[in-house]
């Protein structure tokens, strides 16, 4: 493997960790209300 | 709080031309696939199959496609933003410069002029048009988002903004390269890099184009039409992350078998069979959505498009990765099963979508009942049907093409002659030209039942309306 096939994979795997951590941020106790929110305001009369 | 005024002038403007770049793409379409069972319908030079395919290709994803998302992005972003446009000017000139976009693209490539890169085949003047038309709908969706009243962001947000920068970056990659004259440029990259980067773009044109889009599309309009939430946000923001992280590496898997390196093509591959997940977290989040709910499927014509359309979506989005695999790649690649997954896709899952967005919208933005919702239940079962035998036939077609363009005598020549598989292609092909033109009998209805609710629906209110779905 050359330098650059080294650095496609190593920002594959950087972009992974990234990806990792706002699973564990969406599916944290912490956030469980907090991120069903969303699909409820959607949900509200906003036609003028 | 006071109610925001919104924008719908631009919105009706965006509906109107979207479908009338659609009945283009849709008639062109059924032209071709005449021509290809009928060479004699190819007059030279302007009518032949070769200037009028990519005329079909760019009218459906470029006017058809990206018409619907440029107004079904202006109408949920101000909506999920719970504020008015950001500006209204700026929107009025995209309108005209995107039809005037699509009217360059039509006639030069009419006239012979062409990059010859797939999805990408207009020249260099008019990619210039391209890039300020899209900078300008992507200023003015991100600054109605930068400005919103709504401090939550909706997943159909997120899909939205992921749509506005992909779609920016792909093309303007892809389009480096050196004019040299008016209408004639080469390609900034060379050999396999060339086909690499051409790859990168067109698989994932159809991420941020034709996917993101109508997903954002589906997860405003499915609530909305039910009137209940989405099973889980959560898992649509998982979904999305996921979806955007995978897609961006599998263009590669358009080139497995070339001189492209080894290793990146079997990333393409690995990354598209990993692509299975997100796109089946929103399927999945579809079907959950409708529990207790799918009396609606009876009941709301809308509903049907939309659960009938993400199916179709779950259906592309196992059949894709599958042939990202080498060994049937080997098999089913050049032949027809590819147009017929393309379809299945174009005509099943994304415009299925897109309907039921223009359905939902018509009504509300011109303050009319629907005209008929008998009519809007035989389009539907006119445009299912319709690609049904199109995507069908020529799945049937592909294998047998595979078989034959294999299949070896004992001291290791063809068994078949390239004309014989083609011969053996005409039934297939008189199907999916049949199946093209049932699909445009239901774009036509779909036209008719539009205009007579403009011009002769009842008055409605928002509330009506949405009570009319129902009956």
């Amino acid at each position: 493997m050359d330098l650059a096939s080294i650095l496609y994979l190593g920002v594959t795997f950087g972009l992974f960790v990234i990806f990792a951590l706002i699973v564990l941020r969406t599916y944290s106790k912490k956030r469980r209300k907090d991120g069903e929110i969303a699909k409820y305001r959607m949900l509200e009369d906003d036609d003028d | 709080m006071q109610k925001a005024r919104y924008d719908t002038d631009i919105v009706r403007s965006f509906v109107n031309w979207s479908i009338v770049w659609g009945l283009v793409a849709v008639l062109v379409g059924v032209i071709v696939s005449f021509q290809m069972v009928n060479p004699s319908l190819n007059f030279p030079p302007y009518f032949t199959f070769g200037r009028l395919r990519p005329i079909h290709t760019n009218a459906g994803i470029y006017g058809w496609g990206v018409g619907v998302i440029f107004a079904t992005f202006l109408y949920m972003v101000q909506r999920l933003c719970r504020t008015p446009l950001w500006s209204p000017k700026l929107a009025r000139f995209q309108l005209w410069f995107f039809n005037a976009t699509i009217i360059a693209s039509a006639v030069t490539l009419l006239l012979g002029y062409t990059t010859s890169k797939e999805y990408h085949e207009m020249e260099w003047p008019i990619d210039i048009m391209v890039v300020v038309l899209w900078v300008a709908f992507a200023v003015n969706v991100i600054m109605t988002i930068i400005k919103r009243k709504e401090e939550r962001m909706y997943i159909s947000l997120w899909y939205m903004m992921a749509s506005l920068i992909g779609v920016a970056i792909l093309y303007v990659v892809n389009a480096a390269e050196v004019p040299v004259s008016l209408f004639k440029s080469y390609s900034a990259y060379a050999g396999t890099n060339d086909a690499n980067v051409e790859w990168w773009f067109g698989h994932n044109a159809v991420a941020m184009a034709l996917t993101a889009p109508p997903l954002a599309m589906f997860y405003y309009f499915l609530p909305k039409t039910t009137r209940v939430p989405i099973y889980s946000h959560r898992l649509s923001i998982i979904s999305f992350w996921s979806l955007i992280f995978m897609y961006l590496w599998t263009g590669a898997h358009h080139l497995l078998w070339t001189p492209v390196p080894d290793w990146i093509q079997t990333l393409a591959m690995a990354f598209s069979l990993m692509l299975i997940a997100p796109s089946w977290g929103s399927v999945f989040n579809g079907y959950l959505s409708m529990n207790g709910q799918w009396h609606q499927m009876r009941d709301n014509y809308l509903v049907k498009f939309l659960i009938v359309g993400i199916t179709f979506y779950g259906l592309q989005t196992l059949q894709g990765p599958m042939q990202a695999i080498r060994t049937f790649s080997a098999f089913i690649h050049y032949t027809d099963w590819i147009p017929a997954h393309i379809h299945m896709g174009t005509m099943g899952w994304v415009s299925m979508i897109a309907f039921a967005s223009i359905y939902y919208l018509v009504p509300r933005i011109y303050g009319r009942q629907l005209y008929s919702i008998p009519l809007a239940n035989l389009q539907f079962w006119l445009i299912l049907i319709g690609q049904l035998m199109w995507s069908i036939s020529l799945w049937i077609a592909g294998v047998l093409q595979a078989g034959m363009w294999t299949a070896m005598n004992p001291d290791g020549s063809l068994t078949y002659t390239f004309m014989e598989t083609m011969v053996e292609m005409y039934p297939y092909w008189w199907i999916r030209a049949a199946g093209g033109l049932v699909y445009l009998a239901g774009i036509i209805v779909f036209i008719y039942n539009l205009v007579m609710t403009v011009r002769r629906g009842e008055n409605a209110t928002v509330a009506t309306v949405a009570a009319e779905g129902r009956a």
